[in-house]
């Protein structure tokens, strides 16, 4: 992993400061989030289905070994491989053993999270075998040396003039800031790669198990192209992604694509299913299926096992009060967003997010989105409260939480303190807001106002309401 | 390194200790599937034929919101005439096509009237590797790549293409304009019905016989021309895949 070496307070206020950024972002989640409503508005049986999508999702996790089972068997009889990786490294090693084996020098990618997750274009760099992003997006963040900043939009941070500049830089090419143009480039250079390339690498949005059949959803053709050219075709998958049936993979074609662009499909749907057949002209010879766990497996009994059904469309991304003013590169972590907290704690462990946990206002709009319905606030309270039981946060704060506690459980104290509160919120209260409080309190209303106590409470009222009665 | 033992075992463990954890309440429920998929998938094309008037408008409307150009013609022997347009206006010298065995027809003299040099996909294997290399070097260099349809999908406009012996993946991926010609007897109604197709084509493979039949390793449902927004979300198409898709439907019918 990646060490940090900023909190995560200092990269979102950076992030804050950046004007171009969350314009961009603005511009980017807004659009995406009225395709996806364009999209489900006209898709009425859309709200059944994403109920479907989330209890097979369900189903197969309650027997995930049979499944799993099943896919390995079938990918087997077509002559594939499956290995299986316990950690990140583990699967590093896997796929650059390959690599070694068939003198794999370059490497053609489509775009994969799972990749990404285990860091896999540094280790290939290492081994001597060079990885090339294909996914537009991708390839212009590859070219920066920087990270995605959305799920599947990985360089919306970015303008046209910047990528312009970057092609020039990194391709010796003087090309127009143009999207229309810089795209043409990119096509030009990358097709002479994926002639090359010895190695295709993609993640897998799906894994149909009564068939052996490795599912890639695309628009620009390049999962398609590192399929069909390249001698040697490795796909990542997370375990949780495999589904038990073709039956159950319609129900989340009809949902994915709207949930992530407001396309009714992705201009690609591609099955894969094993090695080239006999009488085919194009497809790897080998095929080889990367099982990864990756702190997975931890959860299907954990806190976190609702995580586990996330298609990785972004859509809580968009919708994310939080995201839609720091954008992706804040979270530091590779999932970004929401969902990416959970997935951060889940590969990295509660410590990673006791920062990150806090970046969510709790409204549930990413509930709202998430189209098999993952309740990702329920799960942040619950590592909110992981983080209370490690103690993580300094001793004064948990003193006064402890305290405040115990005024909230003993009526009378509570009473008395009321009174007090009036008394001692004078000096501070402007314009209906508590502001500005010295010592320790001053964290709390350094980035937000705290109400003041009324001049009459609840319970005062509640009381004088009753003696008139 | 861990092997399949061991990795499912650990699953198999962490499922036990899952009964009772937050979200594991939940329904669990799969798609229904159909018993005997093949014969469920042909009795529902006797049926959409009868229908396949309206499923056709509905593709066709759906085919060009994707940004899809459809074409309709009567018989098979008009297919060349649009080809031949498409042809002409893009500048197009070079096309290739599936094997006529696996399109149904032969339009390769036809469209050499219109001063397209057509090259038909081998119908069985190449088990020459230098070959295979030259074939793929031709595709590369083509303009226009012809292809049949297994399925056109009225609810997404989807074009569902399956590989193998004679349609070889690239035809419809390498050349910058993909012309896919079909007739009744590929259109269905919705996703869920092509559901049932995937399911009835698997049928065949799991007796065994899906060799016999010719068929590749790989499907593909197309809906539209290869695109991107990666650039300030400016919709651009023609990325990696083809420009432009063309659809021809055969109102007589394909051959064969």
């Amino acid at each position: 992993m990646t060490e940090l070496t900023t909190p995560f307070r200092q990269r979102a206020a950076a992030a804050l400061d950046d004007a171009f950024l969350r314009q961009a972002l603005t511009i980017a989640t807004t659009k995406f989030i009225d395709l996806r409503r364009e999209a489900f508005d006209e898709f009425p049986e859309g709200e059944a289905l994403r109920d479907r999508a989330r209890a097979i999702k369900e189903a197969t996790l309650q027997r995930l070994d049979h499944y799993l089972g099943q896919l390995i068997d079938n990918i087997e009889r077509r002559g594939g491989h499956v290995h299986y990786a316990d950690t990140a490294a583990d699967a590093r090693r896997i796929i650059l053993d390959i690599a070694r084996r068939t003198g794999a020098r370059l490497a053609v990618k489509s775009k994969s999270m799972a990749t990404e997750e285990i860091e896999l274009n540094e280790a290939l760099l290492e081994a001597g075998v060079t990885p090339v992003e294909t996914d537009l997006g991708e390839y212009i963040i590859q070219l920066a040396h920087e990270k995605p900043s959305h799920i599947i939009a990985p360089a919306i941070h970015k303008t046209k003039g910047q990528v312009a500049e970057l092609f020039a830089k990194e391709l010796k090419r003087e090309v127009a800031a143009d999207p229309e143009e810089l795209t043409r480039i990119a096509r030009v250079e990358l097709r002479d790669k994926f002639l090359a390339a010895d190695l295709g690498i993609t993640g897998a949005n799906f894994a149909v198990a009564d068939t052996g059949t490795v599912v890639l959803v695309t628009n620009e053709g390049n999962g398609r192209m590192v399929t069909s050219l390249p001698r040697v075709h490795v796909a990542v998958m997370g375990v949780e992604k495999v589904i038990p049936s073709m039956s159950d993979l319609v129900v989340f074609l009809a949902i994915l694509a709207k949930s992530a662009t407001g396309q009714k499909l992705s201009s690609y749907t591609t099955l894969v299913q094993g090695p080239r057949r006999a009488g085919e002209l194009e497809g790897a010879e080998e095929f080889h299926l990367v099982l990864l766990d990756n702190g997975r497996v931890k959860q299907i009994g954990g806190t976190l096992r609702e995580a586990l059904a996330c298609l990785r469309c972004g859509a809580c991304l968009n919708v994310c009060p939080v995201y839609r003013q720091i954008g992706g590169h804040a979270y530091g972590y590779t999932y970004p967003g929401p969902i990416g907290i959970l997935l951060t704690a889940m590969l990295h462990g509660g410590e990673a997010v006791t920062d990150l946990a806090h970046a969510s206002s709790l409204c549930g709009a990413c509930l709202d989105a998430c189209p098999v319905r993952i309740d990702i606030p329920r799960m942040l309270i619950e590592l909110r409260n992981e983080n209370v039981e490690h103690e993580v946060a300094p001793r004064g704060e948990r003193l006064v939480f402890r305290l405040f506690a115990r005024l909230l459980t003993r009526p009378r104290l509570f009473r008395l303190a009321a009174s007090l509160g009036r008394l001692a919120q004078r000096p501070f209260t402007r314009g209906g807001a508590i502001r500005g409080l010295p010592g320790l309190f001053g964290e709390w209303t350094r980035t937000r106002d705290l109400p003041p106590v009324a001049r009459q409470t609840f319970t005062e009222r509640w009381a004088s309401l009753e003696r008139e009665a | 390194m861990t092997d399949r033992a061991a990795f499912l075992d650990r699953i198999r463990s962490e499922m036990a200790r899952a009964r009772g954890v937050g979200g594991a309440a939940q329904r669990g429920e799969l798609a229904p599937r159909p018993a005997r998929p093949r014969e469920i998938a042909e009795t529902l094309r006797r049926e959409l034929a009868e229908r396949w008037r309206e499923t056709l408008e509905k593709f066709r409307v759906e085919f060009e919101r994707v940004a899809g150009v459809y074409h309709g013609v009567a018989s098979v022997d008009d297919v060349p005439d649009v080809i031949g347009a498409i042809a002409r206006e893009r500048d197009s010298r070079r096309a290739i096509a599936w094997h006529p065995a696996a399109l149904g027809v032969d339009w390769r003299s036809a469209l050499s009237t219109h001063g397209l040099t057509t090259v038909a996909m081998p119908a069985a294997g190449v088990e020459s590797a230098v070959e295979r290399q030259a074939l793929r070097d031709l595709i590369a260099a083509a303009d226009i790549g012809v292809t049949g349809v297994d399925l056109a999908v009225a609810e997404t406009g989807s074009l569902v293409l399956r590989s193998g012996s004679g349609r070889p993946r690239s035809t419809s991926l390498l050349p910058p304009y993909h012309v896919a010609v079909f007739d009744r007897h590929a259109l269905v109604e919705s996703l869920a019905q092509a559901g049932i197709f995937l399911e009835a084509w698997h049928e065949v493979s799991s007796e065994g016989r899906e060799d016999a039949s010719g068929r590749g390793g790989v499907i593909n449902f197309i809906t539209g021309p290869s695109r991107t927004a990666d650039i300030e979300l400016t919709l651009t198409r023609g990325v990696h895949g083809p420009k432009e898709v063309h659809a021809i439907f055969v109102e007589g019918g394909l051959g064969g």
